[in-house]
Protein backbone atom coordinates (compact mmCIF):
# COMPACT_ATOMS: atom_id res chain seq x y z
CA UNK A 1 0.00 0.00 0.00
CA UNK A 2 1.24 3.48 -0.87
CA UNK A 3 -0.14 6.70 0.56
CA UNK A 4 0.31 10.39 -0.18
CA UNK A 5 -0.17 12.62 2.86
CA UNK A 6 -0.74 16.32 2.34
CA UNK A 7 0.00 18.22 5.52
CA UNK A 8 -1.21 21.74 6.09
CA UNK A 9 -3.90 24.28 6.83
CA UNK A 10 -5.92 25.82 3.99
CA UNK A 11 -6.35 29.07 5.90
CA UNK A 12 -2.62 29.61 6.30
CA UNK A 13 -1.85 30.61 2.73
CA UNK A 14 1.24 28.66 1.55
CA UNK A 15 0.66 26.06 4.27
CA UNK A 16 -2.12 24.74 2.02
CA UNK A 17 0.33 23.50 -0.62
CA UNK A 18 0.46 19.95 0.76
CA UNK A 19 -3.33 19.70 0.82
CA UNK A 20 -3.57 20.98 -2.76
CA UNK A 21 -1.05 18.43 -4.02
CA UNK A 22 -2.81 15.62 -2.12
CA UNK A 23 -6.10 16.67 -3.70
CA UNK A 24 -4.58 16.74 -7.16
CA UNK A 25 -3.04 13.28 -6.93
CA UNK A 26 -6.25 11.89 -5.37
CA UNK A 27 -8.09 13.00 -8.51
CA UNK A 28 -5.68 10.78 -10.47
CA UNK A 29 -6.82 7.81 -8.41
CA UNK A 30 -4.00 7.79 -5.86
CA UNK A 31 -4.72 6.97 -2.20
CA UNK A 32 -4.14 10.36 -0.61
CA UNK A 33 -5.13 11.83 2.75
CA UNK A 34 -5.01 15.26 4.32
CA UNK A 35 -3.42 15.82 7.69
CA UNK A 36 -2.96 18.70 10.06
CA UNK A 37 0.46 17.26 10.92
CA UNK A 38 -0.44 15.93 14.37
CA UNK A 39 2.14 13.15 14.95
CA UNK A 40 -0.13 10.32 16.13
CA UNK A 41 -2.45 11.02 13.21
CA UNK A 42 0.51 10.74 10.81
CA UNK A 43 1.48 7.37 12.31
CA UNK A 44 -2.04 6.09 11.71
CA UNK A 45 -2.16 7.59 8.20
CA UNK A 46 0.94 5.67 7.07
CA UNK A 47 0.18 2.49 9.04
CA UNK A 48 1.01 -0.53 6.90
CA UNK A 49 2.33 1.56 3.99
CA UNK A 50 5.24 0.43 1.81
CA UNK A 51 5.76 4.00 0.67
CA UNK A 52 4.46 7.19 2.28
CA UNK A 53 4.97 10.46 0.43
CA UNK A 54 4.41 13.59 2.52
CA UNK A 55 4.08 17.08 1.11
CA UNK A 56 4.31 19.99 3.54
CA UNK A 57 5.26 23.65 3.61
CA UNK A 58 8.26 24.81 5.63
CA UNK A 59 9.32 28.19 6.87
CA UNK A 60 13.04 28.79 6.30
CA UNK A 61 15.42 31.57 7.19
CA UNK A 62 16.45 32.81 4.75
CA UNK A 63 13.78 31.51 2.41
CA UNK A 64 13.64 30.93 -1.30
CA UNK A 65 9.87 30.59 -1.66
CA UNK A 66 8.82 27.74 -3.90
CA UNK A 67 12.10 25.86 -3.54
CA UNK A 68 11.46 22.19 -2.96
CA UNK A 69 13.47 19.89 -0.74
CA UNK A 70 13.02 16.18 -1.23
CA UNK A 71 14.30 14.22 1.72
CA UNK A 72 13.87 10.80 3.34
CA UNK A 73 12.82 12.59 6.54
CA UNK A 74 13.08 15.93 8.23
CA UNK A 75 15.71 16.49 10.89
CA UNK A 76 14.65 15.89 14.46
CA UNK A 77 13.79 19.12 16.15
CA UNK A 78 14.00 20.25 19.71
CA UNK A 79 10.85 20.68 21.70
CA UNK A 80 9.19 17.31 21.80
CA UNK A 81 5.74 16.72 20.46
CA UNK A 82 2.54 18.59 20.88
CA UNK A 83 -0.84 18.44 19.29
CA UNK A 84 -0.22 21.50 17.20
CA UNK A 85 3.31 21.72 15.92
CA UNK A 86 6.45 20.04 14.70
CA UNK A 87 4.46 17.19 13.27
CA UNK A 88 6.69 15.27 10.89
CA UNK A 89 9.96 15.09 12.86
CA UNK A 90 8.04 14.12 16.00
CA UNK A 91 6.04 11.55 14.04
CA UNK A 92 9.24 10.03 12.62
CA UNK A 93 10.83 9.89 16.06
CA UNK A 94 7.75 8.32 17.63
CA UNK A 95 7.28 5.86 14.76
CA UNK A 96 10.93 4.85 14.98
CA UNK A 97 10.56 4.18 18.72
CA UNK A 98 7.50 2.02 18.05
CA UNK A 99 8.70 0.31 14.84
CA UNK A 100 5.87 2.00 13.01
CA UNK A 101 7.75 3.66 10.16
CA UNK A 102 6.56 2.97 6.63
CA UNK A 103 9.01 0.87 4.67
CA UNK A 104 9.99 4.02 2.78
CA UNK A 105 9.23 7.67 3.56
CA UNK A 106 9.71 10.58 1.18
CA UNK A 107 9.08 14.14 2.33
CA UNK A 108 8.65 17.06 -0.03
CA UNK A 109 9.17 20.26 1.92
CA UNK A 110 8.21 23.40 0.05
CA UNK A 111 9.68 26.68 1.21
CA UNK A 112 6.83 29.05 2.02
CA UNK A 113 6.67 32.77 1.39
CA UNK A 114 3.69 33.42 3.63
CA UNK A 115 2.00 31.27 6.27
CA UNK A 116 -0.04 34.12 7.72
CA UNK A 117 -3.80 33.84 8.12
CA UNK A 118 -5.56 33.87 4.78
CA UNK A 119 -6.36 31.82 1.72
CA UNK A 120 -4.46 31.40 -1.54
CA UNK A 121 -0.89 30.39 -2.34
CA UNK A 122 1.85 32.89 -3.11
CA UNK A 123 2.96 32.88 -6.76
CA UNK A 124 6.26 31.04 -6.21
CA UNK A 125 4.59 28.27 -4.21
CA UNK A 126 1.68 28.07 -6.63
CA UNK A 127 4.19 27.59 -9.49
CA UNK A 128 5.72 24.65 -7.62
CA UNK A 129 2.45 22.67 -7.54
CA UNK A 130 2.58 21.07 -11.04
CA UNK A 131 6.19 19.95 -10.46
CA UNK A 132 5.20 18.46 -7.11
CA UNK A 133 2.20 16.60 -8.54
CA UNK A 134 4.32 15.12 -11.35
CA UNK A 135 7.11 14.03 -9.02
CA UNK A 136 4.81 12.60 -6.34
CA UNK A 137 3.05 10.55 -9.02
CA UNK A 138 6.43 9.43 -10.37
CA UNK A 139 7.48 8.30 -6.88
CA UNK A 140 4.47 6.02 -6.76
CA UNK A 141 5.10 4.25 -10.05
CA UNK B 1 15.03 22.31 -7.14
CA UNK B 2 17.18 20.73 -4.54
CA UNK B 3 17.26 17.00 -4.10
CA UNK B 4 19.84 17.13 -1.38
CA UNK B 5 19.09 16.97 2.28
CA UNK B 6 17.96 20.26 3.73
CA UNK B 7 20.78 22.71 4.02
CA UNK B 8 18.97 25.70 5.43
CA UNK B 9 17.99 26.20 8.99
CA UNK B 10 14.35 25.31 9.41
CA UNK B 11 13.09 27.69 12.02
CA UNK B 12 9.64 26.15 12.24
CA UNK B 13 7.36 23.87 10.38
CA UNK B 14 4.22 25.48 9.19
CA UNK B 15 1.98 24.16 12.02
CA UNK B 16 1.69 27.42 13.85
CA UNK B 17 -1.76 27.44 15.46
CA UNK B 18 -0.02 27.05 18.77
CA UNK B 19 1.87 30.30 18.95
CA UNK B 20 1.99 31.57 22.47
CA UNK B 21 4.12 31.86 25.54
CA UNK B 22 3.99 32.29 29.24
CA UNK B 23 5.72 35.14 30.97
CA UNK B 24 6.09 34.97 34.72
CA UNK B 25 7.71 37.91 36.46
CA UNK B 26 8.93 37.48 40.01
CA UNK B 27 10.36 40.54 41.69
CA UNK B 28 11.75 40.65 45.23
CA UNK B 29 10.29 37.27 46.00
CA UNK B 30 6.78 38.22 44.90
CA UNK B 31 5.01 36.99 41.77
CA UNK B 32 4.35 40.24 39.97
CA UNK B 33 2.77 39.06 36.73
CA UNK B 34 1.66 35.77 35.20
CA UNK B 35 0.79 36.35 31.59
CA UNK B 36 -0.23 33.64 29.21
CA UNK B 37 0.18 34.94 25.69
CA UNK B 38 -1.98 33.11 23.22
CA UNK B 39 -2.28 33.61 19.56
CA UNK B 40 -5.90 33.07 18.68
CA UNK B 41 -7.19 32.32 15.19
CA UNK B 42 -10.96 32.66 15.85
CA UNK B 43 -10.75 36.44 15.42
CA UNK B 44 -9.52 35.91 11.87
CA UNK B 45 -12.28 33.42 11.17
CA UNK B 46 -14.96 35.76 12.51
CA UNK B 47 -13.88 38.32 9.92
CA UNK B 48 -13.60 35.68 7.19
CA UNK B 49 -17.17 34.50 7.84
CA UNK B 50 -18.81 37.86 7.31
CA UNK B 51 -20.44 37.97 3.87
CA UNK B 52 -20.37 34.17 3.48
CA UNK B 53 -23.49 32.06 2.88
CA UNK B 54 -25.26 30.73 5.98
CA UNK B 55 -24.33 27.19 4.91
CA UNK B 56 -20.57 27.80 5.02
CA UNK B 57 -19.57 28.16 8.71
CA UNK B 58 -19.37 24.40 9.49
CA UNK B 59 -16.72 23.80 6.84
CA UNK B 60 -14.81 27.02 7.38
CA UNK B 61 -14.67 26.94 11.18
CA UNK B 62 -13.73 23.22 11.18
CA UNK B 63 -10.29 24.37 10.09
CA UNK B 64 -9.71 26.42 13.22
CA UNK B 65 -8.54 23.32 15.06
CA UNK B 66 -7.40 20.01 13.59
CA UNK B 67 -7.93 18.28 16.93
CA UNK B 68 -11.57 19.28 17.37
CA UNK B 69 -13.12 20.07 13.98
CA UNK B 70 -16.42 18.37 14.92
CA UNK B 71 -16.84 20.73 17.85
CA UNK B 72 -16.52 23.70 15.52
CA UNK B 73 -18.80 22.16 12.91
CA UNK B 74 -21.58 21.34 15.35
CA UNK B 75 -21.48 24.56 17.37
CA UNK B 76 -21.73 26.32 13.98
CA UNK B 77 -24.62 24.11 12.80
CA UNK B 78 -26.61 24.66 15.99
CA UNK B 79 -26.13 28.42 15.85
CA UNK B 80 -27.12 28.70 12.17
CA UNK B 81 -30.12 26.41 12.63
CA UNK B 82 -31.23 28.43 15.65
CA UNK B 83 -30.92 31.66 13.66
CA UNK B 84 -33.11 30.16 10.93
CA UNK B 85 -35.62 28.69 13.37
CA UNK B 86 -34.96 25.04 12.51
CA UNK B 87 -34.53 22.15 14.95
CA UNK B 88 -33.08 18.94 13.51
CA UNK B 89 -34.96 15.67 14.18
CA UNK B 90 -33.72 13.42 17.01
CA UNK B 91 -32.18 10.75 14.70
CA UNK B 92 -29.97 13.42 13.10
CA UNK B 93 -29.04 14.72 16.53
CA UNK B 94 -28.15 11.17 17.61
CA UNK B 95 -25.85 10.77 14.61
CA UNK B 96 -24.19 14.07 15.52
CA UNK B 97 -23.63 12.78 19.04
CA UNK B 98 -22.10 9.60 17.62
CA UNK B 99 -19.73 11.65 15.46
CA UNK B 100 -18.81 13.82 18.43
CA UNK B 101 -18.00 10.70 20.50
CA UNK B 102 -15.41 9.87 17.83
CA UNK B 103 -13.78 13.25 18.35
CA UNK B 104 -13.74 12.85 22.14
CA UNK B 105 -12.15 9.42 21.84
CA UNK B 106 -9.52 10.58 19.38
CA UNK B 107 -8.68 13.81 21.18
CA UNK B 108 -8.70 12.41 24.73
CA UNK B 109 -6.56 9.40 23.71
CA UNK B 110 -4.03 11.79 22.17
CA UNK B 111 -3.90 14.06 25.19
CA UNK B 112 -3.89 11.38 27.89
CA UNK B 113 -1.23 9.16 26.31
CA UNK B 114 0.96 11.37 24.15
CA UNK B 115 0.80 14.80 25.74
CA UNK B 116 -0.09 14.44 29.42
CA UNK B 117 1.14 11.04 30.67
CA UNK B 118 4.85 11.85 30.10
CA UNK B 119 4.52 14.58 32.77
CA UNK B 120 3.48 12.03 35.39
CA UNK B 121 6.02 9.39 34.44
CA UNK B 122 8.96 11.77 34.30
CA UNK B 123 9.66 11.89 30.59
CA UNK B 124 10.22 15.01 28.50
CA UNK B 125 7.86 13.73 25.80
CA UNK B 126 5.98 10.71 24.49
CA UNK B 127 8.83 9.75 22.16
CA UNK B 128 11.15 9.18 25.11
CA UNK B 129 8.36 7.57 27.10
CA UNK B 130 7.66 5.11 24.27
CA UNK B 131 11.01 3.41 24.82
CA UNK B 132 10.00 2.32 28.34
CA UNK B 133 6.21 2.25 28.04
CA UNK B 134 5.65 0.95 24.58
CA UNK B 135 2.50 -0.99 25.51
CA UNK B 136 0.90 2.13 26.94
CA UNK B 137 1.68 4.25 23.88
CA UNK B 138 0.34 1.50 21.62
CA UNK B 139 -2.83 1.41 23.72
CA UNK B 140 -3.21 5.16 23.20
CA UNK B 141 -2.72 4.80 19.45
CA UNK B 142 -5.27 1.96 19.28
CA UNK B 143 -7.82 4.13 21.10
CA UNK B 144 -7.13 7.04 18.78
CA UNK B 145 -7.47 4.73 15.81
CA UNK B 146 -10.89 3.59 17.02
CA UNK B 147 -11.95 7.22 17.40
CA UNK B 148 -10.65 7.98 13.92
CA UNK B 149 -12.54 4.99 12.48
CA UNK B 150 -15.76 6.40 13.94
CA UNK B 151 -14.96 9.88 12.60
CA UNK B 152 -14.33 8.43 9.16
CA UNK B 153 -17.47 6.28 9.13
CA UNK B 154 -19.78 9.13 10.12
CA UNK B 155 -17.82 12.22 9.13
CA UNK B 156 -16.32 11.01 5.86
CA UNK B 157 -12.74 11.37 7.08
CA UNK B 158 -10.84 11.69 10.33
CA UNK B 159 -9.22 15.09 9.82
CA UNK B 160 -11.71 17.82 9.04
CA UNK B 161 -14.79 15.66 8.40
CA UNK B 162 -16.61 16.58 5.21
CA UNK B 163 -20.01 14.96 5.77
CA UNK B 164 -21.45 17.55 8.17
CA UNK B 165 -23.77 20.22 6.82
CA UNK B 166 -26.22 22.72 8.22
CA UNK B 167 -29.40 20.68 8.84
CA UNK B 168 -27.65 17.33 9.25
CA UNK B 169 -25.41 15.20 7.04
CA UNK B 170 -24.79 14.89 3.32
CA UNK B 171 -25.15 11.13 3.69
CA UNK B 172 -26.03 8.91 6.63
CA UNK B 173 -23.88 5.79 7.06
CA UNK B 174 -25.66 2.45 6.79
CA UNK B 175 -25.87 0.02 9.71
CA UNK B 176 -23.51 -2.28 7.80
CA UNK B 177 -20.93 0.51 7.52
CA UNK B 178 -21.02 1.02 11.28
CA UNK B 179 -20.72 -2.69 12.15
CA UNK B 180 -16.90 -2.89 11.80
CA UNK B 181 -16.60 0.35 13.79
CA UNK B 182 -18.63 -1.21 16.60
CA UNK B 183 -16.21 -4.14 16.65
CA UNK B 184 -13.28 -1.75 17.00
CA UNK B 185 -15.10 0.18 19.72
CA UNK B 186 -15.89 -2.98 21.66
CA UNK B 187 -12.16 -3.71 21.83
CA UNK B 188 -11.50 -0.04 22.62
CA UNK B 189 -13.81 -0.19 25.64
CA UNK B 190 -11.38 -2.51 27.41
CA UNK B 191 -8.50 -0.23 26.47
CA UNK B 192 -10.40 2.76 27.84
CA UNK B 193 -11.06 0.97 31.13
CA UNK B 194 -7.37 0.03 31.29
CA UNK B 195 -6.57 3.70 30.72
CA UNK B 196 -8.55 4.72 33.80
CA UNK B 197 -6.74 2.12 35.94
CA UNK B 198 -3.38 3.23 34.53
CA UNK B 199 -3.75 6.96 35.18
CA UNK B 200 -5.43 6.44 38.56
CA UNK B 201 -2.06 5.12 39.79
CA UNK B 202 -0.15 8.30 38.94
CA UNK B 203 1.04 10.72 41.63
CA UNK B 204 -0.90 13.97 41.67
CA UNK B 205 0.48 17.19 43.14
CA UNK B 206 -2.08 18.59 45.55
CA UNK B 207 -3.90 21.65 44.29
CA UNK B 208 -7.57 22.53 44.70
CA UNK B 209 -9.14 25.17 42.51
CA UNK B 210 -11.85 27.55 43.58
CA UNK B 211 -12.80 28.74 40.10
CA UNK B 212 -16.46 28.74 39.19
CA UNK B 213 -17.11 25.80 36.87
CA UNK B 214 -19.28 26.10 33.74
CA UNK B 215 -20.55 23.28 31.55
CA UNK B 216 -23.30 22.42 29.11
CA UNK B 217 -25.93 20.28 30.85
CA UNK B 218 -28.72 17.92 29.86
CA UNK B 219 -30.85 16.22 32.48
CA UNK B 220 -30.95 12.81 30.83
CA UNK B 221 -27.43 12.35 29.46
CA UNK B 222 -23.84 13.60 29.78
CA UNK B 223 -24.06 16.76 27.67
CA UNK B 224 -21.91 16.87 24.55
CA UNK B 225 -23.70 18.28 21.52
CA UNK B 226 -26.29 20.55 23.13
CA UNK B 227 -27.95 21.64 26.31
CA UNK B 228 -28.33 24.58 28.66
CA UNK B 229 -25.49 26.05 30.68
CA UNK B 230 -25.06 25.41 34.39
CA UNK B 231 -22.39 26.57 36.82
CA UNK B 232 -21.10 25.53 40.22
CA UNK B 233 -22.20 28.96 41.42
CA UNK B 234 -25.82 28.10 40.74
CA UNK B 235 -26.25 29.68 37.31
CA UNK B 236 -28.62 27.91 34.93
CA UNK B 237 -29.37 29.59 31.62
CA UNK B 238 -30.15 28.79 27.97
CA UNK B 239 -27.49 29.30 25.30
CA UNK B 240 -29.34 32.41 24.05
CA UNK B 241 -28.32 34.16 27.28
CA UNK B 242 -24.62 33.29 26.90
CA UNK B 243 -23.67 36.84 25.81
CA UNK B 244 -25.37 38.30 28.89
CA UNK B 245 -23.29 36.15 31.23
CA UNK B 246 -20.00 35.65 29.41
CA UNK B 247 -18.14 38.79 28.50
CA UNK B 248 -14.83 38.85 26.68
CA UNK B 249 -12.33 41.60 27.16
CA UNK B 250 -8.95 42.45 25.75
CA UNK B 251 -5.86 42.07 27.88
CA UNK B 252 -2.68 43.85 26.86
CA UNK B 253 -0.38 40.81 26.87
CA UNK B 254 -2.36 38.55 24.56
CA UNK B 255 -4.17 38.68 21.24
CA UNK B 256 -6.69 36.29 22.79
CA UNK B 257 -9.60 37.72 24.69
CA UNK B 258 -10.16 36.88 28.34
CA UNK B 259 -13.68 35.81 29.25
CA UNK B 260 -15.52 36.27 32.54
CA UNK B 261 -18.75 34.72 33.78
CA UNK B 262 -20.89 37.43 35.41
CA UNK B 263 -17.62 39.23 36.06
CA UNK B 264 -15.95 36.21 37.64
CA UNK B 265 -13.08 33.95 36.61
CA UNK B 266 -14.33 30.55 35.54
CA UNK B 267 -13.29 27.23 34.09
CA UNK B 268 -14.74 24.96 31.43
CA UNK B 269 -13.60 21.49 30.34
CA UNK B 270 -13.32 18.03 31.88
CA UNK B 271 -13.20 19.15 35.54
CA UNK B 272 -16.29 21.31 35.07
CA UNK B 273 -18.15 18.62 33.11
CA UNK B 274 -17.40 15.89 35.62
CA UNK B 275 -18.23 18.00 38.66
CA UNK B 276 -21.50 19.31 37.23
CA UNK B 277 -22.64 16.33 35.16
CA UNK B 278 -21.21 13.12 36.63
CA UNK B 279 -24.70 11.95 37.59
CA UNK B 280 -25.45 11.69 33.87
CA UNK B 281 -22.48 9.39 33.11
CA UNK B 282 -23.25 5.80 32.10
CA UNK B 283 -23.12 3.15 34.86
CA UNK B 284 -19.87 1.77 33.43
CA UNK B 285 -18.18 5.19 33.38
CA UNK B 286 -19.44 5.92 36.91
CA UNK B 287 -18.02 2.64 38.16
CA UNK B 288 -14.68 3.40 36.50
CA UNK B 289 -14.69 6.86 38.10
CA UNK B 290 -15.40 5.44 41.54
CA UNK B 291 -12.67 2.82 41.18
CA UNK B 292 -10.25 5.58 40.20
CA UNK B 293 -11.06 7.43 43.40
CA UNK B 294 -13.05 10.28 41.88
CA UNK B 295 -15.76 11.60 44.16
CA UNK B 296 -18.68 13.89 43.51
CA UNK B 297 -16.41 16.64 42.26
CA UNK B 298 -12.89 17.01 40.95
CA UNK B 299 -11.11 20.31 41.43
CA UNK B 300 -7.49 19.22 41.18
CA UNK B 301 -6.34 20.14 37.64
CA UNK B 302 -3.60 17.47 37.75
CA UNK B 303 -6.37 14.87 38.10
CA UNK B 304 -7.94 16.07 34.84
CA UNK B 305 -6.10 13.16 33.21
CA UNK B 306 -8.28 10.78 35.26
CA UNK B 307 -11.42 12.63 34.24
CA UNK B 308 -10.38 12.48 30.57
CA UNK B 309 -9.85 8.74 30.94
CA UNK B 310 -13.33 8.35 32.48
CA UNK B 311 -14.75 10.42 29.61
CA UNK B 312 -12.94 8.09 27.20
CA UNK B 313 -14.84 5.16 28.76
CA UNK B 314 -18.06 7.14 28.51
CA UNK B 315 -17.53 8.18 24.87
CA UNK B 316 -16.78 4.61 23.77
CA UNK B 317 -19.69 3.23 25.80
CA UNK B 318 -22.06 5.90 24.47
CA UNK B 319 -20.91 5.37 20.87
CA UNK B 320 -21.62 1.64 21.19
CA UNK B 321 -25.07 2.39 22.60
CA UNK B 322 -25.83 4.80 19.75
CA UNK B 323 -24.65 2.33 17.11
CA UNK B 324 -26.72 -0.45 18.71
CA UNK B 325 -29.93 1.55 18.34
CA UNK B 326 -28.93 3.25 15.08
CA UNK B 327 -31.29 3.61 12.16
CA UNK B 328 -30.09 5.86 9.34
CA UNK B 329 -32.00 9.15 9.57
CA UNK B 330 -34.26 9.66 6.58
CA UNK B 331 -33.65 12.23 5.20
CA UNK B 332 -30.07 12.68 6.38
CA UNK B 333 -30.56 16.45 6.54
CA UNK B 334 -33.48 18.81 6.88
CA UNK B 335 -33.74 21.98 4.82
CA UNK B 336 -32.55 25.13 6.56
CA UNK B 337 -33.77 28.05 4.45
CA UNK B 338 -32.11 31.31 5.46
CA UNK B 339 -34.08 33.57 7.75
CA UNK B 340 -32.87 36.87 9.15
CA UNK B 341 -31.96 36.53 12.79
CA UNK B 342 -29.37 35.74 15.43
CA UNK B 343 -28.56 32.18 16.49
CA UNK B 344 -26.46 30.74 19.31
CA UNK B 345 -24.85 27.31 19.50
CA UNK B 346 -22.82 25.62 22.20
CA UNK B 347 -21.24 22.18 22.45
CA UNK B 348 -18.66 20.51 24.69
CA UNK B 349 -15.37 20.32 22.78
CA UNK B 350 -12.91 17.88 24.38
CA UNK B 351 -11.09 20.73 26.11
CA UNK B 352 -14.14 22.80 27.08
CA UNK B 353 -17.26 24.48 25.88
CA UNK B 354 -17.30 26.13 22.50
CA UNK B 355 -19.82 28.87 21.73
CA UNK B 356 -20.75 30.25 18.30
CA UNK B 357 -23.11 33.11 17.43
CA UNK B 358 -24.13 34.16 13.93
CA UNK B 359 -26.28 36.94 12.59
CA UNK B 360 -27.87 35.98 9.28
CA UNK B 361 -29.25 38.63 6.92
CA UNK B 362 -32.41 38.39 4.79
CA UNK B 363 -30.21 37.45 1.82
CA UNK B 364 -28.83 34.45 3.69
CA UNK B 365 -25.40 36.01 4.15
CA UNK B 366 -23.70 36.21 7.52
CA UNK B 367 -23.36 39.74 8.80
CA UNK B 368 -21.69 38.99 12.13
CA UNK B 369 -19.96 36.03 13.76
CA UNK B 370 -18.62 35.44 17.27
CA UNK B 371 -16.66 32.39 18.40
CA UNK B 372 -15.70 31.87 22.04
CA UNK B 373 -13.29 28.91 22.25
CA UNK B 374 -12.51 27.00 25.45
CA UNK B 375 -8.92 28.14 25.69
CA UNK B 376 -9.80 31.83 25.91
CA UNK B 377 -12.48 31.05 28.51
CA UNK B 378 -9.95 29.14 30.59
CA UNK B 379 -7.10 31.58 30.15
CA UNK B 380 -7.70 33.62 33.31
CA UNK B 381 -8.10 30.43 35.36
CA UNK B 382 -4.85 29.01 33.99
CA UNK B 383 -3.04 32.24 34.82
CA UNK B 384 -4.45 32.17 38.35
CA UNK B 385 -3.28 28.57 38.82
CA UNK B 386 0.19 29.45 37.59
CA UNK B 387 0.32 32.42 39.89
CA UNK B 388 -0.50 30.21 42.88
CA UNK B 389 1.89 27.51 41.73
CA UNK B 390 4.83 29.88 41.28
CA UNK B 391 4.12 31.70 44.54
CA UNK B 392 4.07 28.39 46.39
CA UNK B 393 7.29 27.10 44.81
CA UNK B 394 9.58 30.12 44.71
CA UNK B 395 12.36 28.13 46.37
CA UNK B 396 12.67 25.91 43.31
CA UNK B 397 15.41 26.75 40.82
CA UNK B 398 14.30 27.91 37.37
CA UNK B 399 15.02 24.56 35.77
CA UNK B 400 12.51 22.91 38.11
CA UNK B 401 9.95 25.68 38.32
CA UNK B 402 9.70 26.08 34.56
CA UNK B 403 8.73 22.44 33.86
CA UNK B 404 6.22 22.59 36.72
CA UNK B 405 4.56 25.58 35.05
CA UNK B 406 4.54 23.80 31.70
CA UNK B 407 2.90 20.87 33.39
CA UNK B 408 0.26 23.07 34.93
CA UNK B 409 -0.56 24.45 31.50
CA UNK B 410 -0.86 20.98 29.99
CA UNK B 411 -3.44 20.08 32.63
CA UNK B 412 -5.86 22.13 30.57
CA UNK B 413 -5.03 20.62 27.18
CA UNK B 414 -5.06 24.13 25.77
CA UNK B 415 -4.56 24.74 22.08
CA UNK B 416 -1.09 25.95 22.95
CA UNK B 417 0.35 22.71 24.29
CA UNK B 418 3.36 23.25 22.11
CA UNK B 419 4.09 26.78 23.16
CA UNK B 420 4.46 25.69 26.76
CA UNK B 421 7.87 24.42 25.70
CA UNK B 422 8.93 27.99 25.02
CA UNK B 423 8.03 29.15 28.45
CA UNK B 424 9.89 32.26 29.46
CA UNK B 425 10.40 32.61 33.19
CA UNK B 426 11.67 36.01 34.23
CA UNK B 427 12.91 36.73 37.72
CA UNK B 428 14.48 39.91 38.95
CA UNK B 429 18.09 39.62 40.22
CA UNK B 430 18.28 38.52 43.83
Amino acid sequence: MNVVIGVGNPYRRDDAVGLIVADAVARRGVHAVQSDGEPAGLLLAWEGADLAVIVDAVVCEPATPGRIHRTPALPAMHGGMSSHSLGIPAAVALATALDRMPRRLVVYAVEAADVGLGVGLSDPVSHAVPWLVDHVLADLT
Amino acid sequence: MSHRARQLRVSALARVEGEGALNVVVRDGVVERTELRIYEPPRFFEALLRGRAHTEPPDITARICGICPVAYQLSACHAIEAACGVAVPEPVEALRRLLYCGEWISSHALHVYLLHAPDFLGYPDAITMAADHRDAVERGLALKKAGNALLEAVGGRAIHPVNVRVGGFYRAPTRAELAPVAEQLTAALYLALATVRWVAGFDFPSLELDHELLAVHEDDRYAITRGRLVSSGGLDFPVEEFPQHVVEHQVPHSTALHATLDGRRYLTGPLARYTLNHAQLSPLALTAAAEAGLGASCRNPFRSIVVRAVELVYAVDEALRLIESYEPPEPAAVAVPPMPGVGHGVTEAPRGLLYHRYTVGADGLITAAAIVPPTSQNQAAIEADLHALVAGNLALPDDELTPLCERAIRNYDPCISCSAHFLDLTRSPA
